[in-house]
């Protein structure tokens, strides 16, 4: 079936609702494209907060600054300059739809520290505000009734004349493949968690998004950039909000000591994620982790504190770990969490090709650079997603339609139907994946080195070969999963392929990227974003762009 | 064994089998029961509802009651009990709850401490009472008998008020028991549900079709009758059971008994010294299967 | 450690021709699904796995035509909400080994629920009773100027996290006694959803919602029955949520209904005697006037008065009646 829309939004987290909903306002025939229902967005997993100068004692500033700094100067500073301008604007009109937001006790907006902040500036709700900002705003989707398309997974961008019109989608619940066609497609399907091994991501954090634009077109910058959590529960890898430290948990090695005063005494356990994460690292490595994690000791906080603030990971410390965190420290270790990287935009969510908007975690404007602060992706989302759903709504009045698309319709159908069709030869989705997801951890993760990256690239190499003859186990047409598998499984690869390429690229450490064998920073020759960009489906070409900088020269970034 | 015992209200009312019954093994049990005559409604779980401080008020009141008795305080509906543990629980955790309820009956002189233990005679069998001294007091074994458990939902939720944390346990003591008795306990899935009695007055035909659907579903499992701990499950279960067969348009025709009567028989006592006659659905089919008339 | 998993499986292309006859008789009887079978899997996972561990260890290696919903695995995204045991749990926070019986743990999708594949169920009726209670805030006026929230007080906000923290898995609808025999009612999500706003302060419409949820399907359809409470993972307590709904809305004056007049009947009684008299409270809660509903339960009262067990004519009033209305006059509120 062929429908058409003015806007597609792929992805229905927070960043793609809020992309819809101004699209929506600004009188665009809006149409969201996802493959769980909206609730499921990994959104839902952010606990700690958002950030924003509210305050009388803060300034847009001073978030800015700490945003560039936290970015390890990475980040395109009129893009800090317009989100941290533009938050508290934001966060009151989500109040204003009725979030329920933590208070002080004059009734207005409440906030707690979180990490690389110079004052405290996280707006929150419990240690759930991921999920309550993201369950209002599907309330604000209801109300405007736009128009969903659950559990559609989208295959394919479609493009014509050199621009975006639209994408085909395989519905799940009849194996039906669709063409939509639409003017503009605003990509805001999140992040690629499932290429590591561990990581707090979900299962549905497959990287799609990125490599559906990365085929069409749309350079990817930035990708070597991956974020280390610092605090990811032992063994499963779910994530323990920062929130905990910035409610005053401390970090402790086997010894009981609190170490990030020898790596950062000012902030401890509230710097920036990169250099907790390496402390934690380094600490695990000569000798003074606890079965490969360090602890989290919330004891000092009380019940109180714990219960209220933090019940949610209280809870899963109980059910997942046996550990109650009132009376015993938690064991954390270090896991993927976040693509700092992605498709390149401007401030407006614009790529580089006509039609292909991008906003939240799948897009690189960029305002994380090397590194990002906590509590600032919830309002990356939200401030991008509002500026990628108006520019994507008034790019689509000044469009026409296509008409066409019959074509890749039918191509999408032969491709997957030879994929369901092929013989078993020995790989399945799941075991390559795994395989993948290990090998980027080990070479791919928190230190990296030339020898490494070239394993790597040679192991991905090898895997693109096996994943062409790769066999789906389940032939049928209703709610395919495997079949879905086996289409992240691809996009995946084309993650794994743009990180390392550029991982290989950046000889210098910068933010997330350690290369143990440029282990300084280079601001003369590497202050710059390293661009990958995919030609005709030959080997990417890699560029570069300098940062953009208006008012914060690059210093010695200490915490 | 001393207990303070309330019967509750539909004892003394529409289901008067249950309390002839109850008294009526009191004895066999080795139960010394004191009657809390002057023990208000427990309110059931409606007045709290609207009026949250009145049921705390009637519940304390009562707590009290037993607590000057020195003995615990034994229910013999799973309402009773479900409505009593949830009130003691919170008066007893929440110091505020407690004063006002205090202050509300300090006027009619009585006070509570927070020191009563609620319990259903069933739970009592298990716990207090021992299934040793139960089993010595059976002189008739009801084998050949297909029981099937309805517990009523309010003893078996909410889980934490009614401590089945601390004794999971309690969510198998009438398979237990029924087993104990010499008769065979029917497994399905209804029997913990709801019967739909709260919803009696709101929706009729829903509620009696709930309760319907679950009697047929033990029914053909094989049940010969049910058992429950509670009267208002018994008077939806047996009292409204033919207009029930009616909404379904499916006959039944399965005998209810009160935990009482089936201990009774099982104790040697005659089917009419248990009001057995006494039903809306006829008891004599299940009774002929033990060599019983009724 | 060896765990054996029992999957309900539904395949609407019917590619499981050779399942006639289903693996057992599937309660409630109302529900009775034929086309579904059961298959058995065993896995070797450590002893603290959770069944979602077991589903997709089965999936990914051992049988990839397994339907499931699930994404991160940490009971925050409520995908993967079903049946384990027959009671409506989240895969991912039922251990394995509590949830063994009889040295297996069935897993199936919830027969209240459409079924559109093994365990991923139709979740259409569970979003259609969420949409239905208007979950959105109707914003109290004057809305505040764009730079400026509305002050309220952070306990009117800490009140409504419980109800936020619902993850919408549906395993309240799923084990809902009252959803299972009447479609109409909104069910326990949907009314939680729906004290979530009216309890919020910035809410305007207060009254209007009320009045909406005192009608036919809403919360006087609520067997108070604890089932949502006890299956909910999240804590959010739906039963609580409902019960502050009807006391508010009786507060509001929606008093029309045969809910209100049954606590009414019941509080009089009780008030004046101390006990129950089940006798005037049936023929109060439907209302004098309500001939047709009056003449339905005319049968049932003759049953009871055929089998002698119509409670007495004179009520009987408790030894120290009096006590007892002194302490609803001295409560006061309803019922006073």
């Amino acid at each position: 079936m062929t429908r058409d829309h003015d806007v597609l939004i792929l992805g229905a987290g927070l960043a793609g609702m809020r992309a819809a909903l101004e699209a929506a306002r600004g009188g665009a025939d809006v149409a969201i494209v996802t493959k769980v229902h909206p609730i499921r967005s990994h959104s839902s997993a952010a606990q700690g907060g958002i950030n924003a100068a509210i305050s009388e004692e803060d300034s847009w500033e001073s978030h800015a600054f700490d945003t560039v700094k936290g970015s390890d100067y990475l980040a395109d500073q009129d893009a800090v300059e317009i989100m941290a301008q533009e938050a508290p604007a934001d966060i009151i009109e989500f109040e204003h739809m009725g979030v329920i937001f933590y208070r002080g006790p004059d009734g207005k907006l409440g906030k707690r520290a979180f990490g690389g902040a110079s004052l405290a500036r996280t707006y929150f709700v419990g240690d759930i505000t991921g999920q309550a900002l993201l369950v209002t705003l599907y309330d604000q989707i209801l109300k405007a009734g736009v128009k969903v398309y659950e559990e559609w997974f989208a295959t394919k961008l479609f493009m014509e004349g050199g621009a975006c019109r639209g994408l085909v989608a395989l519905e799940m619940i009849t194996g039906e493949l669709h063409l939509l066609r639409a003017k503009a497609v605003v990509v805001a399907s999140g992040g690629l968690g499932r290429l590591y091994e561990p990581s707090t991501n979900a299962l549905i954090c497959t990287g799609d998004g990125y490599s559906l634009a990365y085929r069409a077109g749309a350079p990817l910058m930035d990708m070597e950039m991956v974020q280390y959590h610092p605090t990811t529960l032992a063994g499963s890898g779910f994530l323990m909000t920062e929130a905990a430290r910035g409610e005053g948990a401390y970090l402790l090695n086997s010894e009981g000591e609190r170490f990030m005063k020898r790596y950062a005494p000012n902030k401890m356990e509230l710097a920036a994620r990169d250099v907790t994460s390496r402390a934690e690292a380094t600490e695990i490595a000569e000798g003074r982790g606890i079965d490969g994690n360090v602890l989290l000791d919330l004891r000092h906080l009380g019940p109180e504190v714990i219960l209220k603030k933090l019940p949610q990971i209280h809870e899963m410390a109980l059910d997942y770990l046996g550990i109650d965190m009132i009376k015993e420290p938690v064991p954390v270790r270090p896991g993927m969490h976040y693509q700092m990287g992605g498709i390149k935009t401007d401030v407006e969510g614009a790529t580089s090709v006509p039609g292909i908007y991008a906003a939240g975690e799948v897009a690189c404007v960029s305002v994380h650079g090397g590194n990002r602060l906590g509590a600032n992706s919830l309002l990356d989302t939200i401030v991008f997603g509002r500026r990628s759903g108006k520019a994507s709504a008034d790019y689509a009045k000044r469009t026409t339609a296509s008409t066409g698309g019959e074509n890749l319709l039918a191509s999408e159908q032969a491709r997957l139907q030879e994929l369901l069709e092929r013989p078993y030869t020995g790989d399945t989705p799941a075991g390559l994946r795994l395989e993948l997801a290990t090998m980027m951890d080990e070479k791919v993760g928190l230190y990296r080195n030339d020898a490494g990256l070239r394993e790597a690239l040679a192991a991905l190499k090898e895997y693109q070969k096996r994943y062409e003859r790769i066999a789906v186990g389940d032939k049928g047409r209703v709610f395919n999963q495997a079949l879905e598998f086996a289409l992240e499984l691809g996009y995946l690869l084309d993650c794994g392929e743009a990180i390392i390429r550029a991982a290989l690229e950046r000889k210098e450490s910068r933010g997330a990227h350690t290369h143990t064998e440029h282990p300084e920073r280079n601001d003369a020759d590497w202050l710059r974003h390293i661009v990958l960009t995919l030609r005709d489906d030959r080997e990417p070409e890699v560029s570069h762009v300098p940062v953009t900088i208006t008012r914060w020269k690059p210093e010695v970034r200490t915490y | 064994m001393k207990v303070a015992f309330f019967p509750g209200c539909v004892s003394k009312g529409a289901c008067p089998e249950l309390y002839v019954s109850a008294t009526a093994i009191a004895e066999p049990l080795g139960l010394e029961l004191h009657e809390l005559e002057s023990a208000p409604c427990c309110g059931a779980g409606v007045l709290s509802e609207q009026n949250p401080e009145l049921g705390d008020a009637l519940n304390a009141l009562m707590l009290a009651m037993a607590e000057a008795q020195g003995a615990d305080l034994m229910t013999i509906c799973s309402t009773c009990q479900g409505v009593l543990s949830n009130h003691n629980y919170h008066l007893q955790r929440d110091p505020a709850r407690m004063d006002r309820a205090n202050a509300t009956i300090a006027d009619q002189g009585f006070r509570y401490g927070g020191t009563t233990k609620v319990k259903h005679l069933l739970w009592m069998l298990f716990e207090d009472i021992g299934i040793d001294r139960v089993a010595v007091a059976i002189k008739r074994k009801l084998t050949g008998l297909k029981v099937a458990p309805f517990y009523g939902c309010y003893i078996l939720r909410p889980v934490e008020e009614l401590g089945l944390r601390e004794r999971p346990e309690r969510k198998t003591y009438l398979e237990q028991l029924i087993a104990l008795l010499g008769a065979e306990p029917v497994e399905y899935r209804g029997s913990t549900k709801c019967c739909g009695f709260p919803m009696l007055t709101f929706n009729r035909d829903k509620a009696l079709a709930m309760g319907g659907n679950h009697i047929i579903e033990a029914k053909e499992k094989g049940a010969d009758l049910l058992v429950t701990p509670c009267p208002l499950c018994h008077l939806n279960l047996d009292g409204q059971q033919p207009d029930a067969a009616r909404v379904l348009k499916q006959e039944i025709d399965v005998p209810i008994f009160h935990l009482p009567q089936l201990l009774g028989l099982a104790f040697g006592l005659d089917p009419e010294q248990l009001r057995l006659n006494h039903h809306v659905v006829s008891t004599k089919g299940a009774l002929e299967k033990v060599e019983l008339k009724v | 450690m060896q765990f054996t998993i029992e999957v309900g499986r539904y395949n609407p292309e019917g590619r499981y021709a050779d399942n006639a006859i289903p693996g057992e008789p599937y309660p409630p009887p109302w529900n009775r699904s034929p086309a579904r079978r059961y298959q058995t899997y065993t896995v070797d996972l450590p002893e603290h796995a959770v069944v979602l561990d077991a589903l997709i260890e089965i999936r990914e290696y051992q049988d990839q035509s397994l339907a499931v919903r699930c994404a991160c695995r940490s009971a925050i995204c409520g995908s993967c909400a079903m049946w384990i045991n027959g009671h409506a749990n989240l895969a991912c926070k039922s251990k394995l080994q509590e949830f063994t019986k009889d040295g297996k743990t069935r897993v199936e999708s919830p027969p209240s629920m459409p079924v559109i594949r093994d365990l991923v169920c139709d979740m259409a009726p569970f979003w259609e009773k969420h949409l239905a209670v208007k979950p959105w805030l109707q914003n109290k006026q004057p809305v505040p100027p764009p730079d400026e929230e509305y002050r309220v007080p952070n306990a009117a906000m800490e009140e409504l996290i419980q109800e936020v923290s619902c993850i919408s898995c549906g395993a309240c609808l799923m084990d809902c006694e009252s959803f299972a025999v009447n479609s109409e009612f909104l069910g326990p999500q949907a009314l939680a959803q729906a004290y979530r706003y009216t309890g919020d302060p910035r809410d305007a419409e207060t009254k209007e919602r009320l009045g909406q949820y005192s009608e036919s399907g809403g919360i006087w359809d609520c067997t108070h029955c604890y089932e949502c409470v006890t299956q909910c993972p999240k804590g959010v307590a739906p039963l609580e949520q409902i019960l502050k709904l009807r006391k508010l809305a009786v507060d509001a004056g929606f008093t029309n209904n045969p809910g209100t007049r049954h606590a009414d009947a019941f509080a009089e009684s009780v008030r004046d005697s101390g006990r129950l008299n089940e006798l005037t409270l049936m023929p109060k809660s439907i209302g004098y006037f309500n001939f047709v509903e009056q003449l339905k339960v005319l049968p049932s009262a003759f049953n009871l008065l055929r089998a002698g067990k119509l409670p007495p004519l004179i009520h009987h009033k408790i030894p120290g009646f009096k006590r007892i209305k002194a302490i609803f006059e001295r409560v006061g509120g309803r019922f006073k």
